[in-house]
């Protein structure tokens, strides 16, 4: 997982601010548009309240201290103490506001993300790991919080801070005002400057440490090998050597960073010395009053502070345009496609492979390599089919393409006369019952993984499927009999009982048309009765399709067909195919040995 | 906290002792500058307005001789200004200094880690899954150079900004400080008050999150079923009320969160009010200088940030601590046991003596009292069912696995007594994945000459060589870059075949005393397998073999084969004496046959 999200780590960081991205990021706040505006009022008149102390002071300072005057002074205080009342309600609503829209945009991201993840062909999952695809759920989501929680409002009230100042600061003294203005630009130039001699290091920074992660994950997976054959020492120098490059690297940017942040408070005390000489200056002229001064030696290392930050800022759009790009790049991908067949009420159950190749490559150039060549065959409703056939011989692969897990290069299925392109897929598979080598639980209790969370489904019919299927025998010995957890922190279940689970499933969903992948586990003498038991009545009155590891299944089927090297190579029921001494015969030979054949 | 909060990194602190100190000196010298700034725009105000009131006289810096060659503003504006040139300059020192020691110290922890983890016992990575390990390796190993980056010095920062402004808003006016300063305890107050709730909210919001990430994990690996019994807007449902769950209590977290900052600026502010309302009341009767309450405005600004960020310190202390924690847990686990006794020469002889072989927490054994003797240069193969046994045999010999009971001797030494280089050198191990690194061809085969001590041959090319003897350099010479060719997700994805054969060549290009092929040539098809038992033969005439094989074709010339079923050996003996004795070797064999002929029609 790591090693997937070491590697993406290392392509480049985006491109710094991208309008579009951010546009496109912005759209996940309109729903709550009216708490942003709130918001943005909050720290609008939060930062002129916050603003407002020293102007208060230059008030004081020259209505009452220069004069000596007291009358009136406790007015001053009052609107102070009022002033920091009012910031303090701001401040709360404004940190709540912000947080909330930025969980409830995050939820909303999530969702649009697990949304679509269900909508995407099998074909993405097959080739997505998925420590990758939880990476955009965490680390990516986390990123995106971090810029409408910290970053973007952030940001706006930094903007909104320096603008405040520099509009007191003019009101109170023009050219005192302009002076500070000119600091503007020069701290831009010095961030500018900032990003642009550390943007390569970072670059380098990362992609060295993407490199040092992913093979520190290869040599923990493969630990064994190093240590078999003694290159621990080899491997911790170079360990040790990547990992310098790294720091390297890492500190080529920290001197920059060094030197800029410190230099903001320079700024801060030169302009502090001009304002001092020069405030001075104007107020022996008498062109300027006493309180004047007080309030802008108090403003000027206020300015300072929110230019500082917007440069920290900018890191965290930075990463959180990466992670948005990741995650668009996902939501964007091409979900799987569906017809929109509905069938009737009553699904008859007719499956049909008409000339059918497949494969799992390219179908461009001459190696493709096809795992079905031009099969085809029918089931006619309520009839059984056993498919068998070697390792490989393509058997899963026929039950991936009725289910339309994948869609075939050549020829068609069909399902009661209607191509599986055009069926609406989901309708389609609930009309197929299928039951797989290793049965997938879900966290949650027996009764549960039955149901599979269907509201509709009684207690009763849940547990009649369970008897039916034979499942009931040793779900009622346990101690929470149904209510029973399962999975990582339930009990673990044999994998036979595994199979009779999911056939109680199948049977509880009731379907049309039962797809069985028998399982090849070693499975004990008991649990094998009851499953081949549980597998007849299942059969009953339902189109199957088998792929069929036991003796009984084949022999009961209706008709058989061998699948050899991704082709029909024979197919009739199993007396007929046994007389024929053919395939199915040695096939019959090496799974049911000799003896048992007859 | 702990009455030392960098005891537990004096460790890893002490080789920079230097660098620490002089950190130190300049932080400190950082600090005195910030704290002097204040105290020159009291005089320089003071004087400007000529209210030199009573009770600064003690701070009055006598600069009478300068006043006598020019303006007092200009000089103290020119030492204010002076002042912040030197502190960028020192300022900067200061952040290279504590900046360069955390990437340092990131570095050695880092690097120990490494080090130490390729020593432990295999064991240790069987009961770890690898993302924690690497997690360990990369956020743990952050966290910490995060805080002796920026933690460890704000700390510092802070707590020498309050206690020199404390100090010299007093020696300005006492009375006045400890009065503004009041509200102060009411904030350590309300802040534990808070942080107590706001750290359970955090916990609660973690576990929801944990949650949810299983959550998402179960749906991806499930996605085959959740398509095939069409649960997909079920299990949307299902993710939506979690998701709504989590939102909801970081909702609750968010209600007592968005409380801090907000009252710690707003306690700030009535320090400012009593300022306000106290000092300017001194200034209208002139008991305070109109200087001094400048200053005393500049230091409650001064003081207002650090104690905001007090509680995000703690915060990121005690994760670092934790992480620390983590760390070392690895670091200080016992490495795997080196065995002992002098470095001999190994000629090949293996005995097992009653060896039984159990996995912990397990009760059936998968070695049960097993004794077998191999001659050196002999050839054993061993064949049996998944499970049988077969693999855990043969990790017993390099000792990749410790036998529950019983004895595993090379030439009549138990493995144990002697050092695990001498034994792991002579044994040349083929395991059943083959796993190779992401480096390039060359470098993978020549991994087979790590940890031999002297080079087993003068061969003037031992890579070619291995690679022509396990039948892989005709692959490489359709590859552009031959040899040099990268293996792995950047470079070119070799089949299973190629990477068996590769793996072969590094086992043989040790050229050891005892070759163990553990299911090695599943994925070569069998006329190349053909072609390289044949050239393992010639080299392989004086040494010893092991062989594991499900294909009897691998295993048919070897000198002795055994069947190993659940732990036991049931059948021994050639491949013809079995075969003769119709058992499950002769049932196996015959229906490899068929499969064979199937394959073929």
């Amino acid at each position: 997982m790591t090693s997937s999200m070491a590697q993406e780590e290392s392509t480049p960081l985006g491109r710094g601010l991208d309008l579009r991205v951010l546009a496109r990021l912005l759209r996940y706040l309109l729903p709550y548009a009216p708490w942003v505006g709130l918001t943005l009022l909050f720290i609008l008149i939060g930062s002129l309240a916050r603003q407002a102390g020293p102007l208060i002071t230059k008030f004081a300072v020259d209505d009452h201290f220069r004069p000596g005057i007291v009358d009136g002074f406790d007015t001053l205080v009052y609107i102070y103490l009022g002033l920091l009342i009012l910031q303090f309600a701001l401040g709360y609503c404004e940190s709540w506001a912000t947080n909330m829209v930025g969980q409830w945009a995050m939820r909303d991201v999530r969702m649009q993300m697990f949304r679509h993840l269900q909508r995407l062909p099998l074909r993405f999952f097959d080739h997505t790991p998925i420590g990758r695809l939880m990476a955009r759920n965490t680390s990516d989501v986390d990123a995106l919080n971090e810029l409408f929680t910290d970053g973007l409002v952030a940001l706006v009230s930094d903007v909104v801070t320096i603008v405040t100042i520099l509009s007191l600061i003019f009101y109170m003294d023009v050219r005192m005002g302009l002076l500070t203005a000119v600091c503007l630009p020069v701290s831009f130039a010095a961030t500018v400057w900032l990003q642009r001699v550390t943007y390569g290091s970072y670059q380098e920074a990362r992609t060295r440490f993407a490199s040092f992660a992913s093979s520190l994950q290869e040599a923990i997976s493969g630990m064994e090998v190093v240590q078999l054959f003694g290159s621990e020492d080899r491997r911790s120098r170079s360990f040790a050597h990547s990992n310098e490059r790294y720091l390297e690297a890492r500190l080529l940017a920290s001197r920059y960073h060094s030197a800029y942040f410190p230099s903001m408070e320079m700024w801060g005390g030169l302009l502090l010395a001009l304002t001092l000489w020069y405030g001075t200056g104007q107020i022996s002229k008498q062109e300027m009053e006493w309180g004047v001064l007080v309030a802008m030696l108090q403003y000027v290392p206020r300015f300072f502070m929110p230019l500082r930050d917007i440069a920290e800022r900018y890191a965290t759009v930075q990463t959180a345009m990466a992670s948005a790009e990741r995650i668009f790049e996902l939501v964007e991908t091409e979900p799987e496609a569906t017809g929109s067949h509905r069938p009737p009420q009553q699904v008859q159950g007719r499956i049909e492979f008409r000339s059918v190749s497949f494969t799992y490559g390219d179908t461009h150039g001459d190696d493709a390599e096809w795992i079905l060549r031009d099969v085809s065959f029918t089931v006619e409703p309520g009839q059984s089919l056993a498919i068998v056939g070697a390792t490989g011989a393509g058997k899963s692969t026929v039950v991936s393409l009725l289910c339309r897990f994948y869609e075939v290069q050549k020829g068609a299925v069909l399902v009661d006369g209607v191509d599986v392109k055009d069926w609406d897929a989901r309708d389609l598979r609930r009309r197929i019952g299928l039951v797989q080598q290793d049965v997938f639980l879900f966290a949650g209790t027996i009764g549960e993984n039955i149901s599979l969370g269907d509201p509709e489904l009684s207690r009763e019919h849940l547990e009649a499927a369970a008897r039916h299927t034979n499942a009931d025998r040793f779900i009622r010995p346990l101690p929470k009999g149904y209510d029973q957890p399962v999975g990582e922190r339930g009990v673990s279940l044999s994998a036979g009982q595994r199979q009779l689970l999911s056939f109680a499933r199948v049977l509880a969903a009731n379907p049309e048309i039962l797809v069985l992948d028998e399982a090849t586990a070693n499975i004990d003498t008991e649990t094998e009765m009851w499953i081949q038991d549980a597998v007849g009545r299942l059969m009953q009155q339902r189109t199957s399709l088998v792929i069929a590891h036991r003796l009984s299944t084949v022999r009961t089927a209706d008709t058989i067909l061998v699948l050899h090297h991704g082709e029909v190579r024979e197919m009739g029921p199993h007396d007929a195919l046994l007389a024929k001494r053919g395939l199915y015969y040695r096939l019959h030979q090496l799974q049911y040995g000799e003896g048992k054949s007859a | 906290m702990q009455a030392n909060p960098f005891r537990p990194f004096r460790r890893w602190l002490r080789p920079y002792r230097r660098q620490v100190i002089l950190g130190l000196l300049l932080l400190f010298a950082a600090q005195c500058i910030q704290t002097v700034l204040p105290l020159l725009l009291k005089q320089a105000i003071d004087d400007a307005s000529g209210t030199t009131a009573a009770g600064s006289g003690v701070l009055t810096i006598q600069l009478q001789w300068l006043r006598d060659i020019s303006d007092p503003i200009e000089v103290y504006a020119g030492i204010i200004a002076g002042l912040a040139v030197i502190g960028w300059a020192v300022n900067f020192g200061m952040r290279w200094y504590f900046t360069s020691l955390s990437r340092y110290v990131e570095g050695d922890i880092r690097s120990a880690y490494v080090e130490h983890l390729v020593r432990l016992p295999l064991r240790f990575f069987h009961e770890r899954r690898v993302g924690d390990l690497m997690s360990r390796a990369i956020n743990d190993v952050e966290a910490i150079q995060r805080f002796l980056h920026h933690a460890f010095r704000m700390t510092l920062t802070g707590l020498l900004t309050f206690f020199l402004s404390l100090t010299l808003m007093c020696l300005i006016d006492w009375k006045l400080a400890l009065l503004s300063l009041a509200p102060m305890p009411v904030m350590v107050l309300a802040t534990n008050a808070v942080a107590g709730r706001v750290r359970d909210g955090y916990r609660l919001v973690q576990e929801q999150f944990a949650t949810m990430s299983s959550r998402i994990q179960e749906n991806l690996s499930g996605m085959r079923v959740v398509k095939a019994n069409a649960l997909e807007s079920r299990q949307i449902n299902g993710f939506e009320e979690l998701n709504d769950q989590y939102v909801e209590r970081n909702r609750k977290l968010v209600v007592v969160r968005s409380l801090f900052y907000p009252f710690a600026s707003f306690l700030n502010g009535t320090s400012m009010v009593v300022v306000l309302w106290l000092g300017g009341l001194r200034v209208i009767d002139e008991s305070l200088s109109l200087g001094a309450f400048v200053a005393f405005n500049a230091y409650l600004i001064r003081m207002s940030r650090p104690l905001m960020m007090l509680g995000r310190m703690v915060d990121e202390f005690q994760r670092s601590i934790a992480s620390l924690a983590r760390i070392e847990a690895v670091i200080d686990h016992p490495p795997e046991d080196r065995g002992s006794g002098a470095d001999r020469c190994i000629t090949g002889e293996i005995e097992l003596r009653d060896v039984s072989f159990t996995f912990p927490g397990d009760d059936t054994p998968v070695l049960d009292r097993i004794s077998l003797r191999i001659p050196a240069g002999d050839t054993l193969a061993i064949v049996g069912r998944v499970g049988s046994g077969k693999s855990t045999l043969a990790r017993l010999l390099p000792r990749l696995l410790e036998p529950t009971t019983g004895e595993v001797l090379v030439d009549g030494t138990p493995v144990q007594q002697m050092p695990l280089a001498t034994l792991r050198s002579a044994i040349g191990y083929v395991p059943q994945d083959s796993f190779l690194f992401s480096e390039t061809i060359r470098e993978n085969l020549s991994i087979g000459l790590d940890g031999v001590s002297d080079s087993p041959s003068s061969r003037p090319e031992p890579v070619e060589w291995a690679a022509g003897i396990s039948q892989l350099a005709g692959d490489l010479e359709d590859f552009p870059a031959g040899y040099e060719t990268m293996v792995g997700e950047r470079g070119v994805t070799l089949s299973g075949g190629q990477k068996q054969r590769a793996a072969l060549a590094r086992a043989v290009i040790r050229e050891p005393r005892i070759l163990i092929l553990d299911d090695a040539l599943a994925s070569v098809d069998t006329h190349t397998e053909e072609r390289i038992l044949k050239s393992l033969r010639e080299i392989m005439k004086a040494r010893t073999t092991i062989v594991i094989a499900h294909r009897l074709s691998t295993v048919r010339d070897a000198d002795r084969i055994i069947l190993l079923n659940d732990g036991h050996i049931t059948e021994s003996g050639t491949h013809d004496e079995l075969v003769a004795k119709g058992g499950r070797y002769a049932d196996m064999y015959r229906r490899q046959n068929l499969t064979q002929e199937l394959g073929d029609l």
